[in-house]
């Protein structure tokens, strides 16, 4: 099987889908409400209740054609990028389109009231028990339904694989998310910059302290050699796939040898994205945003840390609710696995600047080779320029014009229905991707071992750490409080 | 298909897979060790400087 090598070109329409939807949403500051129709998925115990409309100047409309329209929006919109994008247009649409249903059906089926109502809800839905996962439980849903395909059906998994595309949708939906947050930060600007900049600060810490221990590690203990060693250790340390990919480029690696890793790096992504979350609900429902700085710093790659962030903000406020009697605003701990990911995303470009450097003129000088920086630059993550975007602007306008408020909260409310759904797809797809036979393939083991000594042995609790450092006693405000 | 690039290196996963079990060991570089080393050392010592920054100007509100 030859290798193709990965193309980077769905970081650009991530960024171009994210800003048409935010510029949609927009049209609220001109008093077009022209995204208000699209499908919110509610808390229901009767399945009539289940679908509404997100905005109430389209309360009338009838929640299937709510949902109907927008089905055929995404899988318009995502079939005309994919189709621009040079894929093959025949066999994503059909596969998307199923992706997106079945997103929907887990969606609703985790917002049944006895798995999703909080202890404060239950009342309203007649109930005197639930799960109280919150509507995220969706997400559990899909990623289950995706693994068993993926793992199972393997016929059904090939099927909908030119669709599966995880880093496309969560990078889509970072964009998004970036609107939201940047209304949440307009109303709390001094905990945003705290974020900001203990993101930032957590992410240099981790990165020196990780790299280097799993080079270590892998040079001495696990005898790679250096072509492997340096991959690897971006792949476990930081960002996965991304950064395995544009550290093989730095050192120019063959391009088989980041696809290996990347290939470790996904499933264990799974591994952790099942068990962390629960883990921060158990230990740090107290401290809300170190859980989410750990989930940032700790779950590889960008879609399953994302993930991981979304499940441990809905699991921790159950938690804090019923526990300590508080409602923590949502968004905030999502929001700050996902400032810690970005300022990871653009520290990799840092980073594999310096190791193309000490690889040209110091471990592999070749005659007349130069430093890779026309491919690093091309790799730089396009995505975190458009959450930036979207976050300054909104926050921008929020600061600006108090009158506007009002209509940005429901802007960033609509662009939260495709935020929610681009998370689901993007549980599906990485349960679709998470091929656990790897682990078996044939020469496969030893890098698995290196990747699970580091990473449960000492990877996820210098993450922890970092985070309690950084985050303990941050916040995030409290609804009614 | 023999799974070689134009220099003889192997390209595929299957080639791949018998390079990673017979992989030979290489000695660590004076530049990989001082690589490791400041990299561990600028860590540990940003750490003060980054956590008093954060502290004094993005204090907890």
């Amino acid at each position: 099987m030859r290798m193709k090598h990965p193309t980077h070109s769905e970081d650009g329409w991530a960024v171009l889908v994210g800003l048409i939807l935010f510029a949609l949403t927009m049209t609220l500051l001109g008093g077009i409400d022209s995204l208000g129709w699209v499908v919110v998925v509610r808390e229901w115990t009767a399945l009539e209740h289940a679908l509404a409309p997100v905005s109430p100047a389209y309360a009338s409309l009838a929640p299937v054609v709510s949902l109907v329209g927008t089905f055929f929006l995404m899988v318009g919109l995502f079939s005309l990028a994919a189709w621009l994008m040079g894929r093959e247009v025949r066999s994503f649409v059909p596969a998307f389109a199923v992706l997106v249903a079945v997103s929907y059906a887990c969606l609703v089926a985790g917002h049944h009231a006895w798995i999703a109502a909080t202890p404060d809800k239950r009342a309203a839905h007649g109930l005197s028990w639930s799960m109280g996962l919150t509507g995220e439980a969706g997400y559990i849903f899909a990623l289950a339904a995706g693994l068993v395909v993926g793992n199972c059906l393997p016929r059904w998994a090939a099927w909908l694989k030119p669709a599966a595309r995880p880093e496309w949708f969560v990078k889509t939906a970072i964009v998004i998310l970036g609107a939201a947050l940047g209304v949440k930060a307009a109303g709390a600007t001094r905990l945003a910059s705290a974020v900001l900049f203990r993101g930032f600060a957590a992410i240099v810490e981790a990165y020196l302290i990780y790299w280097a221990l799993v080079y270590l590690l892998a040079r001495t203990v696990f005898k790679f050699s250096r072509e492997w060693a340096a991959p690897l250790a971006s792949g476990i340390s930081i960002c996965g796939v991304s950064a395995a990919i544009t550290t093989g480029a730095a050192i120019r690696a063959r391009p088989v040898v980041p696809i290996m890793v990347s290939s470790l790096v996904v499933i264990f992504a799974v591994v952790e994205l099942l068990v962390l979350p629960w883990l921060a609900q158990a230990c740090l429902y107290h401290e809300p945003l170190v859980a989410g700085a750990w989930m940032g710093l700790a779950v590889k790659t960008d879609g399953a840390a994302v993930a991981s962030g979304a499940i441990t903000d809905a699991l921790i406020r159950s938690r804090a609710q019923a526990d300590l009697g508080l409602t923590y605003e949502e968004g905030w701990i999502v929001g700050t696995a996902t400032t810690v990911k970005m300022f990871i995303d653009v520290f990799i470009g840092i980073w594999a600047v310096i190791l193309s450097l000490i690889w040209v003129y110091r471990i592999d000088p070749r005659p007349g080779a130069t430093l890779p920086l026309g491919e690093i630059g091309r790799r730089f993550p396009k995505f975190v320029v458009g959450y930036f975007l979207t976050f300054l602007v909104v926050l921008t306008l929020c600061l600006t014009e108090q009158g506007w408020l009002a209509p940005l909260t429901l802007a960033a409310r609509e662009a939260d229905v495709f935020r929610t759904l681009l998370f689901t797809l993007t549980f599906l797809a990485i349960g679709l991707e998470a091929d656990f036979r790897r682990l078996w393939a044939e020469g496969v083991g030893r890098l698995a071992v290196a990747y699970v000594v580091s990473l449960f042995g000492f990877i996820i609790w210098i993450g922890l750490a970092i985070s309690w450092i950084f985050f303990q006693g941050v916040q995030p405000p409290t609804v009614g409080g | 298909m023999t799974g070689m690039d134009e220099q003889g290196h192997p390209e595929t996963e299957e080639a791949m897979a018998g390079e990673l079990k017979h992989m030979v060991s290489e000695p660590l570089l004076p530049v990989e060790k001082a690589l490791i080393a400041v990299s561990l050392l600028l860590g540990l010592g940003l750490l003060g400087l980054l956590l008093w920054v954060s502290r004094t100007f993005f204090p907890a509100p």
